[in-house]
């Protein structure tokens, strides 16, 4: 009995052995991810991070955040007057000084004001940046949001003009011309301070990264599977449903909806995306997703889009260099970009119409 | 050693080697019990429970303090939601139950997360 157990032992010790010396290099070399999150902008951001050293992973993801923390420190506009987070914010010294005289600001908010006026233009105006006098009437940014009386909002909307706004890429200043004019910069500080984020973690180093602030998703190479990254895009009537999934890589995408934020009164649902023509919640979309490169630009777009007809939307996607949308009109229509038939599976079931070769 | 030892010992090596290199393999070889799921709750940065999500569990609600106040979490079989809050926005409430791994409830003004854990099938979720 004794002698037959003991038969076994060297070739399972053997066994063993050679695993051990085979393997040690796997997992020593395997691939770790970092995960953390934060508190950011009056959102939830999440960044991930995939590579060999967890400590450098660690490093990447902290400096991260800081960089998208300075960003919202100089766009944040309700810090309380004569604070010090007001005195280190561009946006408020700039909205201070409206009629008054240029304010010399950091070069992110140039390059976020710039980037702001290029939409107004494309826009026709149905994006704009100097809406800040009329998101104030309609009071989302507090907790009882409101639909404004109309000679108030009339008001207020005819100081919203970014052909007023003055930028100054040479002495890297920004002006409002007439007094009462507010920036606010909340259609485009967010996806910046993303793609400044996702700069930040490629310039050290990082290889394989996903940025999710606030569902503004930013990706960098591929996930941990070496796949592309899976990015669900949510239903807009139902609270855990997802209408499609994308596979994304080194880009970003960006949804704007009138689900998140909004409140009903009377009957009829106003949600936070004001359209700069009328004053009023843009109507025409439940959702609209776009996906471009660069984060900052995906913003802007999904709100302008957001805003314009779908048709419109459609249409301008080609002229804006690069951009995909994915929209979900008010009607239930599903509607994307041609280029995205290879990346994008949509999973709608009966509850929306897909417009198949659109 | 004999044949059937020297089959034995590569049978194991190659087994081994294989469990290890590839996780995917791994997992399907030796199955978790994935029917009960894991919800971690975050508040004010740091982790402050964990509860096991099973259809065998009933429904239960805790209390967590939030930067807002007081928040209730209700937990029922594998769901679980933000049934009161003390924020002024209720967007986490108005979220309702989640139930899949890679979930999650986020409270802005109260700084609290609520994730379900596990092999999630999405990457993230663009909203």
């Amino acid at each position: 009995m004794m002698e037959k157990k003991g038969r076994y032992l060297p070739p399972l010790l053997l066994a063993l052995l050679v695993v051990a010396v085979v393997t040690a290099p796997l997992y020593l070399h395997r691939e770790k991810e970092y995960k953390s999150d934060r508190f950011l902008m009056d959102t939830l951001v999440s960044i991930r991070a995939c590579g060999r050293d967890e400590e450098k992973l660690k490093e990447a993801v902290t400096e991260a955040y800081a960089e998208m923390q300075r960003i919202a420190d100089l766009s944040d506009r309700f810090p309380a007057p004569g604070s010090a987070a007001y005195k280190a914010s561009d946006v408020c010294r700039i909205n201070e000084n409206a009629g008054i005289a240029p304010v010399r600001v950091h070069r992110e908010i140039i390059e976020m004001l710039l980037l702001a006026k290029r939409y107004h233009a494309l826009g026709k105006g149905a994006f704009d940046v100097t809406i800040g006098p009329v998101m104030d009437l309609w009071g989302f940014a507090g907790d009882r949001p409101k639909v404004p009386p109309q000679g108030k909002l009339a008001e207020a909307l005819s100081l919203v003009d970014s052909r007023k706004l003055i930028v100054d890429e040479q002495k890297q200043s920004a002006f409002l011309e007439r007094r009462g004019m507010k920036l606010d910069l909340g259609a485009v500080a967010k996806g910046y301070a993303t793609e400044r984020a996702a700069r930040v973690l490629k310039s050290r180093g990082v290889a394989s990264a996903l940025i999710d602030a606030g569902g503004n998703i930013r990706v960098i190479g591929k996930n941990a599977g070496k796949r592309p990254w899976r990015i669900g895009i949510k239903d807009p009537r139902k609270s855990d449903g997802i209408i499609a999934i994308l596979s994304l890589m080194d880009g970003s995408a960006v949804t704007s909806g009138d689900y998140y934020r909004y409140f009903e009164t009377g009957g009829r649902r106003y949600n936070h995306i004001i359209d700069p023509r009328t004053g009023y919640p843009a109507a025409g979309n439940m959702s609209v997703t776009v996906m471009a490169e660069n984060a900052g630009v995906a913003d802007c777009l999904s709100t302008l889009f957001f805003v314009l007809g779908a048709e419109e939307s459609m249409e301008l996607a080609g002229k804006s260099g690069g951009a995909d949308i994915f929209l979900v009109t008010a009607d239930r229509r599903i509607l994307h970009t041609p280029s995205l038939k290879g990346s994008v599976e949509v999973r709608s079931g009966e509850d929306y119409r897909h417009d198949q070769g659109r | 050693m004999t044949r059937g030892d020297k089959f034995l010992a590569a049978a194991i090596l190659l087994t081994a080697i294989l469990a290890i290199a590839f996780p995917r393999l791994h997992s399907s070889l030796f199955p978790v019990a994935t029917s009960s799921a894991r919800a971690v709750i975050k508040a004010q940065g740091k982790i402050v429970r964990e509860v096991v999500l099973s259809d065998s569990g009933g429904r239960s609600t805790l209390v967590v303090n939030g930067r807002a106040g007081p928040s209730t979490i209700e937990v029922e079989g594998k769901r679980i939601r933000m049934k009161e809050a003390n924020c002024p926005d209720k967007i986490c409430v108005r979220q309702g139950w989640i139930e899949k791994p890679g979930d999650s409830i986020a409270c802005i003004p109260g700084e609290i997360i609520v994730r379900i854990e596990g092999a999630a099938p999405l990457d993230a979720v663009t909203r």
